[in-house]
């Protein structure tokens, strides 16, 4: 290698040093940068999936309707496709209603959002919605559906947002659990334990709280001198699956409420109303 | 003409591979394994291009990655911007010494470096998060989500190679990107 080559791979790597000594906001401000660059894409890349599930769920149905005709015999094929389309029709019907609904009863001031990515990477469990700072998003938000949390937000870009699921190992909830006085705190399971991604652990329990499967588990709502936390009290985190004692503390397993998986609509609380 | 056509080529399959990672799902049968192609493509860079090209792209590959991935929680970042520039840049270097070979018409080094780089990248990012965390641990799934990318980018490999074998002869210009250079004579 030439001493020119040398002094060239130097200079990136110092380069590369002093990026990263930058401080996380700023770090944070260039991300968001990145994300108003990959926005649109993703989007579109969004309205595509979208696009493409439906018609593999409608191709799916279709085939039960194809069942559901050689049992019958007596609908055509014309009319069992127009009836299918119209199931389609009220089920997305039934579904905007019931996230209406939630909208209007929720205490908390609410800002529709969508889930258009997922992180590609094999560690963390992040999504990313459609909302940014131009929609009054802000960091460290809460973010949920009718059914439950879904996490908080991280990085805020001008039409995007980061949001860090409650599965993943480093968003913890301040967390209680309904009919107990047990408190602890809620985080996603490290990589490979447990049988399902959508368990999370509840620690710091004590050891004689003896929970019972199906308990149901709510945000704490913890305060910080005069400020609250991100997450606001009584919001539904999940069920509890088991509990074991541990020598200083009682840790439970609990089943997320929202299915992170395939969440596609979901709300920011941008405020209290 | 033909190096700048080749670079910019790349970067821009780069980014959209970036983009396309995202709405990729988890590979449930392995483990919740993902896609992660951009070492493969940059492995190709390096052994394609010049060297200074090649840091170029580290560059570029590098704070890509580190922007789709960079991951804030409570004001702290897991894994800092630039850490990966640091990798690609060892990663050129080290396709630059295998380069001579791949020149000469062995295609499957970038199969076998695209799968050793894909791996090392996944399991080093998963050692500086353990530390981040709690410690270090292993097990099974851990094991599937480093190996199994590596693996799906060195299927992959070949196909980026018969990509720009079929590209080469409709990009005019001086041959300066040499498997270009190879192709024709």
């Amino acid at each position: 290698m030439s001493r020119l080559n040398v002094i060239l791979v130097i200079a990136v790597i110092i380069g590369a040093v002093i990026i990263s000594s930058f401080g996380a906001t700023t770090m944070q401000r260039l991300q968001a940068g990145f994300l108003s660059v990959i926005s649109p894409f993703l989007k579109t890349g969004s309205a595509v999936q979208r696009q493409i599930g439906a018609m593999g769920q409608g191709l799916k149905t279709l085939d039960q309707l194809e069942r559901e005709n050689e049992q019958l015999k007596v609908e055509n094929k014309e009319l069992r496709t127009s009836n299918q389309i119209f199931r389609d029709l009220e089920a997305e019907n039934s579904k905007l209603r019931s996230a209406l609904e939630y909208r209007k009863r929720s205490i908390f001031k609410l800002l529709p959002a969508r889930v258009i990515s997922r992180d590609a990477s094999a560690w963390w469990s992040t999504v990313r919605i459609n909302r940014g700072f131009e929609d009054g998003v802000e960091p460290d938000q809460p973010v949920l559906t009718d059914v439950g949390l879904v996490g908080k937000t991280t990085t805020v870009a001008k039409n995007e947002s980061i949001v860090l699921l409650i599965s993943d190992e480093s968003c913890k909830v301040a967390s209680k659990v309904e009919g107990s006085n047990e408190r602890g705190i809620l985080s996603g399971r490290r990589v490979g334990e447990g049988e399902m991604p959508s368990e999370m652990q509840l620690n710091f329990l004590s050891k004689k709280a003896n929970l019972q499967p199906g308990q149901k588990v709510f945000t704490e709502g913890v305060t910080k001198g005069t400020s609250t936390g991100v997450f606001p009290s009584g919001i539904f985190l999940g069920t509890v699956k088991s509990f074991q004692a541990r020598p200083l503390d009682g840790q439970a397993i609990v089943e997320a409420a929202v299915d992170l998986s395939t969440v596609e609509d979901v709300f920011v609380v941008v405020g209290a109303k | 003409m033909k190096l700048a056509v080749g670079w910019f080529s790349l970067a821009l399959a780069i980014f959209v591979t970036l983009v396309i990672q995202e709405f990729i799902p988890p590979l449930r049968s392995l483990h919740g394994a993902r896609v992660f192609l951009v070492p493969m493509l940059f492995c190709y860079g390096a052994l394609a291009m010049p060297f200074w090209a090649m840091l170029l792209m580290a560059i570029y590959a590098g704070l890509l990655t580190d922007l789709a991935h960079l991951n804030v929680v409570n004001g702290h970042v897991e894994i800092a911007l630039g850490w990966s520039i640091v990798l690609f840049v060892f990663f050129g270097l080290f396709a630059h010494g295998l380069q001579p070979a791949f020149i000469r018409g062995r295609w499957w080094v970038h199969v076998l470096l695209a799968a050793v780089c894909t791996c090392v990248f996944l399991a080093l990012q998963f050692v500086m998060i353990c530390f981040r965390r709690q410690g270090v641990f292993f097990n099974e799934t851990v094991a599937w989500r480093i190996l199994a990318p590596g693996f799906i980018a060195a299927i992959l490999a070949p196909l980026v190679h018969l990509t720009v074998v079929k590209a080469a002869p409709y990009v005019h210009g001086p041959m300066r990107l040499r498997p270009f250079r190879r192709i024709r004579q």
